[in-house]
């Protein structure tokens, strides 16, 4: 197995509007290798989600060749790509996206009943997981009963699931005040520190220096890439 | 956690919503089964009278229902060629006119005398009594005897209302040998038995003994019996039971037949789009994590199966409560329509039959997943970057 | 004037020379039909009115034969025009038939209990059916009518007039106008069967129409929420998701009444011709109409006012909080 996860060349995503072609990330060329921490950031509307969800492959770009562990997404179909995305990549999102109607124990279980778990191995790895995240008094609480921080803690603990090797946070901050930001932010430099590739597109330029390499977009392009 | 899990915990999560939604597919899931009921249930009523009466075969003067066309003219000598058929049995004409049944005192009850006449059968059960053996005899119904306050061995004027008779008919006076059951006994009907020749010097014509049909028990096979009837040029239609039920069918359920077709489809329609609405409302407000699990690697069937499970979850509940509903809604509709002047006591317009169960879980099930449709649509084409950006700039 | 019905065994009276439109409907001794060369399929077909049908079309002969009217599916069913002359008989095959001429064709009367079911009627003078269906020994002018329809110059008179001729003629029976309809009964129970329908139908709507309020409402959760947190207070919120619900039902009742109408026409003329008849099967009266707006209007309004007093009891934080 290569050490890149996952590997963009000249990648352009447009999209077709009524007043004509929108080009939202262009010519970009990004690999991301096994247990790396990048932080995409740059203006609103410069395309740092749009490439996010390229490197997650729930998008595909218009032009450009994406490339996960060497094979081209291109030529996967839907259920191809659902199980890459299902057994390699984590998804955190702005707005966490918890089921309301499961308990934080069982969205964090769902991924894994979906890869075909078996019902107590996913049960301890779900326990195990919030108890990484420092929630494992709320395994029973409803996402209506947590706060916001708790709500995005339990969004990682989901992500993590089945041992993803890409974790990809877009604005995982974005929802919560600087002190549950803080506390997310450090969460997610554990799980790096764990082995797990990290990708955050964010506006906050604290969450976005914690990384190790910051690509600055602007215009659907990198326009600065930093490395620490 | 499987689909069917999730789509359950997706209701209970909105207790409101889908509990109004199964009410309401319980309501019209209802008025479905009614509906099935109705399409035979006068079918297998009718039948299920015929059979119960010792003929197989009516002879009637033309091919319309009895009662309906013409009168043979000499009821006897019809029923006597008849009866020398090896292939006959017995033989018993009938002829029913309308009467006011009356007591000394001024009571009286008004329904229908039924004239027998050549044979020994008879379209009646005795309850009490002897049977009719000669004139001037007469067996009359529990209703009639309830309301005239008549018992056995009392006398009873009867005054018909023949169709036919020339003159106005004489008050003929009777003596109740029984108390009967008639087979078509109307509820809230008088009812009333005796000879044709005495219903004949009721009608005021003791001179002709017309009858409305000839009642005919067969050897055993009622189709080559009736060949042989029709067979004898009595310019008479024999007719057995199963054809009796298909004139019945074609010319007289036509009316329950449509309004059963009609509301069945409407019901159908009403329930589509009742779950398609609730499911697309219900779908559209969780784009958002639909998308969601979709970045997460759910498959795009698992998706659908969600939705698909809701779907059926909602029709299936529904569905189950709106079987005991509908049973009580058709004993109440039957109790209306039973209410039109004539229709027998034991005939019932919803009849209970194991198919309409199947039936209705069928096309509730072919409504379940045709509401899903759309909304299932919905979620398997849904962009997933695009709905996961939208959801964030909204 | 109001019409009433004596129906008797009385001798007939009428004159010579009527109209064929008077109808008459007795039920008489058998009658058989003949076709003049053979028997028909079916050999035997029953009329409602009376006669039956004898035969093919036969030539026209010099002597103007009497006129009659035959029912339209009755003409299209044996392929009769008007002009044309038929032959009709009464009782057993081998009585004397008589030749009538076919004036006309008529629509009739139509009955939804007998949907399906073509009509065989002819409607003929009187006096020709007495002279058809006689008897040979029976003299002119002892045949009987099964009933007489009466119009009164005071038609408040009607019940006087019922009570006066059950007690004084012997042997017959006034009935009044809806009596003499005879399926008067069975129309007033069809109508209390269609009601029942239309109950458990609305009720279904009902449950409709408050889900889709639940949903309506239940969308506006966040905006709800921040007006109670701008300091809304709840009736001025209410109020507005009333008058929103309220033209939500009434737009959706407005909408249904013009299907209606629009598709009453296509109803009619679907079945009208897949059933041979003139029966108006849907008819959107202006009562109809108003029932139907006023009902939903209601409706709408307690299904919104229900669901928006459950989403107001709510503090406007929560409301407010995806």
């Amino acid at each position: 197995m290569s050490d890149v996860i996952v590997d963009a060349a000249n990648v352009s995503r447009a999209f077709e509007m009524p007043a004509g072609a929108v080009v939202a990330v262009r010519d970009v060329t990004l690999s991301i290798a096994q247990g790396e921490h990048a932080a995409i950031s740059g203006p609103s509307g410069c395309g740092k989600s749009t490439l996010l969800h390229m490197l997650g492959c729930v998008d595909t770009p218009s032009s450009g060749t994406l490339c996960f562990d060497g094979s081209d997404v291109s030529t996967l179909d839907d259920r191809a790509r659902s199980r890459l995305r299902l057994r390699q990549i984590g998804f955190v999102f702005q707005r966490f996206y918890l089921l309301p109607m499961l308990s934080a124990a069982e969205n964090v279980e769902l991924p894994q009943a979906e890869a075909g778990a078996a019902k107590d191995v996913r049960r301890l790895r779900s326990i195990e997981l919030l108890e990484y995240v420092g929630l494992e008094h709320r395994a029973n609480h409803r996402p209506s009963q947590l706060s916001g921080g708790e709500m995005q803690r339990v969004a990682i603990a989901r992500a993590l699931a089945n041992r993803p090797r890409l974790l990809l946070a877009d604005e995982p901050t974005g929802e919560l005040d600087q002190a549950t930001s803080e506390q997310v932010a450090v969460l997610l430099d554990r799980v790096n520190a764990d082995g797990t590739a990290l990708v955050i597109v964010t506006h906050d330029p604290d969450l976005a220096g914690r990384a190790r390499r910051v690509l600055t977009m602007k215009d659907g392009q990198i326009e600065q890439e930093v490395t620490r | 956690m499987n689909a069917l899990a999730c789509a359950w915990r997706s209701l209970v999560r909105q207790p409101a919503r889908s509990g109004l939604g199964i009410i309401g597919v319980a309501a019209v899931g209802a008025l479905l089964f009614d509906m099935l009921l109705l399409s035979e249930g006068l079918m297998i009523s009718t039948r299920s009278m015929l059979d119960s009466m010792p003929f197989d075969i009516r002879v009637t003067s033309t091919d319309q229902m009895p009662g309906r066309g013409p009168d043979i003219a000499d009821g006897p000598a019809a029923a006597a060629q008849i009866a020398a058929l090896a292939s006959v049995k017995a033989v018993t004409t009938l002829r029913r006119e309308d009467a006011y049944l009356m007591r000394g005192d001024g009571t009286r009850a008004y329904g229908s005398v039924l004239g027998i006449g050549f044979g020994s059968g008879r379209p009646w059960t005795l309850v009490s009594g002897t049977d009719v053996v000669g004139d001037n005899e007469i067996v009359i119904n529990e209703f009639a005897a309830q309301v005239t306050g008549t018992d056995i061995g009392a006398s009873l004027t009867v005054r018909s209302n023949c169709a036919d008779g020339a003159t106005a008919p004489p008050a003929m006076e009777f003596r109740v040998t029984g108390i009967a059951t008639f087979v078509f006994d109307a509820l809230g009907e008088a009812g009333a038995g005796m000879t044709d020749t005495s219903l004949a010097e009721a009608c005021g014509t003791p001179g002709a003994i017309p009858a409305d049909f000839l009642m005919v028990q067969s050897t055993g096979d009622a189709t080559s019996t009736a060949a042989d009837i029709d067979a004898l040029g009595l310019h008479l239609q024999a007719s057995t039971n199963d054809e009796a039920m298909g004139q019945l069918q074609q010319r007289e359920f036509t009316y329950f037949r449509q309004i059963s077709t009609v509301l069945t489809t409407i019901t159908i329609s009403f329930a589509l789009l009742l779950i398609t609405v609730l499911l697309t409302v219900s779908v559209n407000q969780r784009l958002g994590e639909v998308a969601a699990l979709r970045a997460l690697g759910f498959s795009q069937g698992r998706v659908v199966l969600d939705v698909l499970w809701e779907s059926v979850l909602i029709v299936g509940i529904g569905g189950i409560l709106s079987l005991p509903l509908g049973a009580l809604m058709a004993v109440w509709l039957d109790g209306i329509l039973k209410r039109m002047p004539r229709i027998p006591a034991d005939l019932h317009f919803f009849v209970f039959q194991p198919e309409a169960v199947w039936i209705h879980a069928a096309l509730m099930a072919v409504t379940a997943f045709t509401a899903a449709i759309y909304p299932m649509v919905i979620v398997a084409r849904l962009p997933i970057a695009t709905t996961l950006r939208n959801e964030v700039v909204g | 004037m109001s019409l009433t019905t004596v129906s008797a065994r009385v001798p007939a009276r009428v004159p010579e020379g009527g109209h064929p439109g008077c109808c008459y409907n007795p039920r008489v001794a058998p009658m058989h039909t003949h076709r003049r060369r053979g028997r028909v399929a079916g050999s035997v077909v029953a009329l409602s009115c009376v006669v039956i049908l004898a035969g093919s079309v036969v030539p026209a002969q010099e002597a103007q034969p009497p006129s009659i009217l035959i029912a339209r599916q009755l003409a299209a069913l044996e392929g009769i025009a008007v002009g044309d002359e038929v032959e009709l008989t009464s009782g057993e095959p081998g009585s004397a038939t008589r030749r009538f001429r076919v004036i006309g064709t008529y629509e009739p009367t139509p009955n939804p209990l007998q949907l399906g079911v073509a009509s065989r009627g002819i409607r003929m003078h009187l006096t020709d059916l007495l002279a058809l269906t006689r008897d040979a020994a029976t003299p002119a002018g002892t045949e009987h009518v099964e009933g007489i329809t009466i119009a009164l110059q005071d038609p408040d008179s009607t019940r006087a007039f019922v009570n006066d001729v059950n007690a004084r003629v012997v042997g017959a029976f006034a009935l009044f106008p809806g009596q003499a309809a005879g399926a008067g009964d069975t129309f007033v129970v069809l109508e209390r069967f269609h009601m029942a329908i239309a109950t458990v139908t609305i009720i279904a709507a009902t449950v409709f129409l408050l889900a889709l309020t639940v949903m309506l409402v239940d969308e506006r959760r966040a905006t709800v929420g921040v007006l109670r947190l701008i300091g809304f207070p709840a009736h001025r919120i209410l109020v507005q998701v009333l008058i929103e619900g309220v033209v939500l039902a009434g737009a959706g009742a407005l909408f249904g009444l013009a299907l209606a109408v629009a598709s009453e026409g296509l109803i009619n003329w679907f079945f009208q011709w897949r059933y041979d008849t003139a029966l108006i099967f849907v008819h959107v009266t202006p009562t109809v109409a108003l029932a139907c707006v006023a009902i939903a209007v209601h409706l709408g309004a307690v299904a919104t006012a229900t669901a928006s007093w459950a989403l107001l009891r709510s503090g406007g934080l929560r409301l407010a909080k995806r």
